[in-house]
């Protein structure tokens, strides 16, 4: 059992950098983002008998740091709801004039995934950005398969006005 | 036919069969507006995956990957043991009789719970003493003598005159000093080492030299001097 749960650990160490990068997608900070991956990486060792065998590693992952993530997101809502308001209103903005010579900058694409509304977001990460299956991303989001592909056809179209790359 | 901007992305995100596909590519051909969606959705993707892509590269920070890691917890007993170990050795002897008094409670037990014998470290009013097997071979056995279940090391005594004398509890991993009083042999330290491993049980022995050291007056007994002892039945009055 003790051997078990050391190579799951390895597992889990070996998919550090996919979660902290679907955690960056989410959050937008990198600080924030590994904050969040601790928080989830401490979860999942304190219900490693939870994890099935034969199932994926990084689906459970990925669904452990999306459930932190949420958590700590409703909970900066509650803190800080005027605030979060106004910074988005300004995204919104920015995004709207992305220029044509900034458009593939990656701090463009980041800046413009923050603007998502949380479910399209998270959408566009885990099946753009990790490249999930529709099906696992599904699973990560805990909706059926039409709804994560509804998400995540705003969430593309949404994006493509702001960074203008309809063409 | 017309492809529904659903099943283009589903094309994109290479979600689709085989069969799915060819009919989409039927399509694609055919239609260049159809193409140019594709691609935008094509591009959409590189610059997803681009825009967060360094973040694989960077490394892990040293909290995330000591989460991950957590205490493993051989690893964390042999940092533990050899730490204390060192600490072991700075000890006095109260010390030393507080602690082998705390681990004598689960040391009864595991003699006990091991075989039927009678327990070899009892728990007495004022710390241990030495039962049964054990007893018998510190009033006897001698340094030289075959050890069986118990192993005698150095004799010595202590600044007070009276004698003491080490043991080792070979199928018990345990070690410790016995030292004679009116009543029998009290036991003011016993070190519990790994059954296997002789770093562990090299460095038990240490610690109990390292509290002889402390106990001792002159030198140890030589051959001559532990047999006379024990024929005195080791007391130290009689000349």
């Amino acid at each position: 059992m003790v051997r078990e749960s050391d190579q799951l650990r390895s597992e889990i160490v070996a998919l550090l950098p996919r979660l902290r990068r679907f955690a960056r997608a989410l959050t937008g900070q990198q600080a924030d983002a590994d904050d969040i991956v601790q928080i989830a990486v401490e979860r999942a060792l304190m219900r490693l008998e939870q994890f099935q065998p034969g199932t994926r590693l990084d689906a459970w992952l990925l669904t452990i740091v999306r459930n932190a993530w949420l958590d700590e997101a409703r909970a900066r809502q509650r803190r800080a709801k005027v605030f979060a308001d106004a910074e988005l209103g300004e995204r919104v903005g920015d995004g709207g004039e992305a220029s044509a010579h900034a458009k593939l900058e990656a701090n463009e694409v980041r800046k413009a995934m923050q603007t998502l509304p949380e479910e399209q977001r998270e959408a566009v990460a885990l099946v753009c950005v990790d490249g999930l299956a529709y099906r696992e991303a599904a699973e990560v989001m805990g909706v059926p398969i039409g709804t994560l592909t509804s998400r995540l056809a705003r969430g593309r179209e949404a994006l493509q006005r702001m960074l203008g790359a309809e063409q | 036919m017309t492809i529904d901007a659903a099943t283009l992305m589903a094309y994109a995100d290479g979600e689709l069969s085989a069969e799915e596909r060819a009919e989409i590519e039927r399509a694609l051909a055919a239609d260049p507006a159809l193409r140019a969606q594709l691609e935008t959705h094509q591009k959409m993707r590189v610059q997803l995956g681009g825009a967060y892509a360094d973040i694989l590269d960077d490394p892990v920070p040293e909290r995330l990957l000591s989460a991950a890691r957590g205490p493993t917890p051989q690893a964390a007993e042999v940092v533990d043991l050899s730490a204390r170990r060192e600490a072991k050795a700075k000890w006095s002897v109260r010390e030393w009789g507080a602690m082998a008094a705390s681990l004598v409670g689960g040391l009864v037990i595991g003699l006990g719970a091991m075989n039927t014998q009678a327990p070899l470290i009892a728990v007495t009013g004022d710390g241990m003493s030495a039962r049964g097997t054990l007893e018998r071979a510190l009033d006897t056995q001698l340094a030289s003598d075959e050890a069986d279940a118990v192993r005698i090391g150095l004799s010595f005594r202590t600044e007070d005159g009276g004698y003491c004398r080490t043991f080792e509890l070979t199928e018990r991993g345990t070690s410790g000093i016995a030292c004679r009083d009116a009543d029998g042999w009290d036991i003011p330290m016993t070190a519990a080492h790994g059954a296997q491993g002789d770093i562990r049980m090299a460095g038990a022995s240490e610690a109990v030299l390292n509290v002889v050291a402390t106990m001792i007056d002159g030198d140890p007994l030589d051959a001559e001097a532990e047999a006379a002892a024990r024929d005195a039945d080791w007391r130290v009055d009689s000349r």
